[in-house]
């Protein structure tokens, strides 16, 4: 997946399951879009369905401290590096 | 310091209605909410009892996302009573969030059927299933799931009390709630309860024996409380809510009062978990009585638990006898709707302060011929125009909880 694939679909969730629209990129979520943890752990199963893989608890941790949509796309790219393209 | 404690508010979602105005005319006329069991492919074709008190109109839930996330089916009814309820008093959001408004709420066991989604998982044998297991799922089934999500939905930082009683759930939710404003603890109370549509319900009444079978294809004649050809209980679901209020707190405001609260007894049969208990009963409305400060023969009308089992409607005939004689007017509005287990309190609740306010008492649905073992009592068997000033809510429980609420017109 591209950046540009993974931020579309990143949006599309926020739009659907969190109905949050076009937030800002750089957007702390939780302060502009009241996205709180509960939301987070929602957006971790997404994710999981989006590489079609399950993230380990240390995988999962890694994204507690994740704050704007960037960020998120960052991770899906380091998790999609190791889910989608194994070594 | 004894406060007396005023309703301010009341609302409902029955199997016959979800306005005043709906419940009212199902009142008057007669109507059942009782409708066949819906298919359930894991339950439904063990199960002998094929009726169900159903809510099978569409509400019009208009929550945000931020709080529906957190929410099972029992949780959407009661924020919905809630929601009305606060806005039928008009409180300012100011007292709202103050810490003075406290929230007494519960179900019997949260959301049944986000706890079979779970259960689903669980069994699966599957790590991908086990993981789908949501971040919400335990909110939307803890048993304190319906006073939480109001509190969050409107801010409220009060105290919480979350009775999980089975059948006297929600009428303890109005005594604890009575007495917590009544010892100054809180100005207001928002007290109620509610159950969600489930079938595994209907399936452990079932396998007690205690369930309705005879009216499978005619569910609109079942329940029949005190009624010879009576054959069990049906379960229901719905939410009723009240708001409490310290009557001085109230009355300065200029609330609309619709009735004050004068007595609440609980207490416990001490013995068996599932028979009835005439004794433990009695002793339950004696306290009430007491604790209302009134004589029995001021009592006007007892909306009696009366589920239409066997034992159950002769105990409670019984111990209605034994204290009050024949004086009361006694009805048994669960023939109008079933069983609706957490709310049946507070439901039966909200429909004598409509009957105390309209001046009627509606009959015991499908009391065709009132069995013999409880006779003794005054029941109501056609529309009655009678002006209330003093009407008891009894309920009572598996576990052997026993509650009795007294309520006052106001004037």
């Amino acid at each position: 997946m591209t950046r540009q694939e993974i931020q579309d679909k990143i949006l599309k969730i926020f739009s659907e399951e969190f109905e949050i629209e076009n937030p800002d990129l750089d957007d702390d979520l939780r302060d502009v879009h009241e996205f709180d943890s509960i939301d987070a752990i929602e957006l971790l199963g997404e994710i999981e369905k989006l590489l079609d893989s399950q993230l380990t608890q240390d995988e999962k941790k890694q994204a507690m401290g994740i704050r704007t949509i960037n960020q998120i796309c960052d991770y899906v790219e380091s998790m999609a590096s190791v889910h989608l393209n194994p070594a | 310091m004894e406060r007396r404690v005023v309703i301010t508010a009341a609302s409902a979602i029955t199997p016959i209605g979800h306005t005043r105005e709906e419940i009212v005319a199902g009142l008057e006329n007669g109507v059942s909410g009782v409708k066949k069991l819906r298919e359930d492919v894991e339950l439904a074709e063990f199960i002998h009892s094929q009726v169900f008190g159903t809510v099978d109109y569409d509400i019009d839930f208009d929550f945000k996302r931020k709080y529906r996330k957190t929410m099972g089916p029992v949780a959407y009814y009661a924020c919905q009573v809630a929601k009305e309820v606060i806005e039928k008093t008009g409180l300012k959001s100011e007292f709202i969030t103050s810490g003075r408004l406290g929230v007494a709420f519960g179900s019997i066991h949260g959301s049944p059927t986000v706890q079979r989604g779970i259960y689903r998982c669980f069994s699966s044998g599957s790590s991908r299933e086990f993981a789908a297991i949501g971040a919400v799922d335990y909110l939307k089934s803890m048993v304190h799931t319906t006073a939480v999500n109001i509190t969050k939905m409107f801010g409220i930082t009060g105290r919480v009390i979350s009775s999980s009683t089975a059948c006297t759930t929600s009428s303890q939710s109005i005594g604890f709630g009575y007495e917590t404003v009544k010892y100054g603890l809180q100005d207001a109370m928002l007290c109620g309860g509610a159950d969600e549509y489930d079938t595994a319900t209907v399936a452990v009444f079932d396998n007690l024996l205690a369930c309705s079978t005879d009216f499978n294809d005619t569910p609109h004649l079942t329940p029949r409380p005190f009624d010879v050809r009576r054959d069990g209980l049906v379960v229901g679901e719905g939410a009723g809510a009240v708001m409490l209020e310290e009557y001085e707190f109230a009355r300065k405001r200029g609330a609309d009062i619709l009735a004050e609260v004068i007595g609440f007894a609980c207490n416990n049969n001490g013995g068996d978990m599932i028979l009835p208990n005439a004794r433990g009963v009695s002793a339950a409305i004696r306290i009430g009585i007491d604790n209302a400060g009134i004589s029995p023969d001021e009592v006007d009308f007892i909306c009696a638990h009366a589920t239409a089992t066997k034992m159950g409607d002769v105990v409670e005939a019984q111990a209605i006898d034994r204290i009050y004689g024949d004086n009361p007017y006694v009805s048994g509005l669960k023939s109008y709707m079933g069983h609706t287990m957490a709310a049946c309190g507070a439901i039966e609740m909200v429909l004598t302060l409509y009957m105390m306010q309209d001046g009627f008492i509606a009959p015991t649905l499908n009391l065709d011929e009132i069995d013999k073992r409880c006779a003794m009592v005054r029941h109501v068997t056609g529309l009655l125009e009678k002006n209330i000033r003093i009407a008891t809510i009894q309920n009572f429980a598996f576990g052997g909880v026993n509650t009795t609420l007294f309520i006052k017109k106001f004037e």
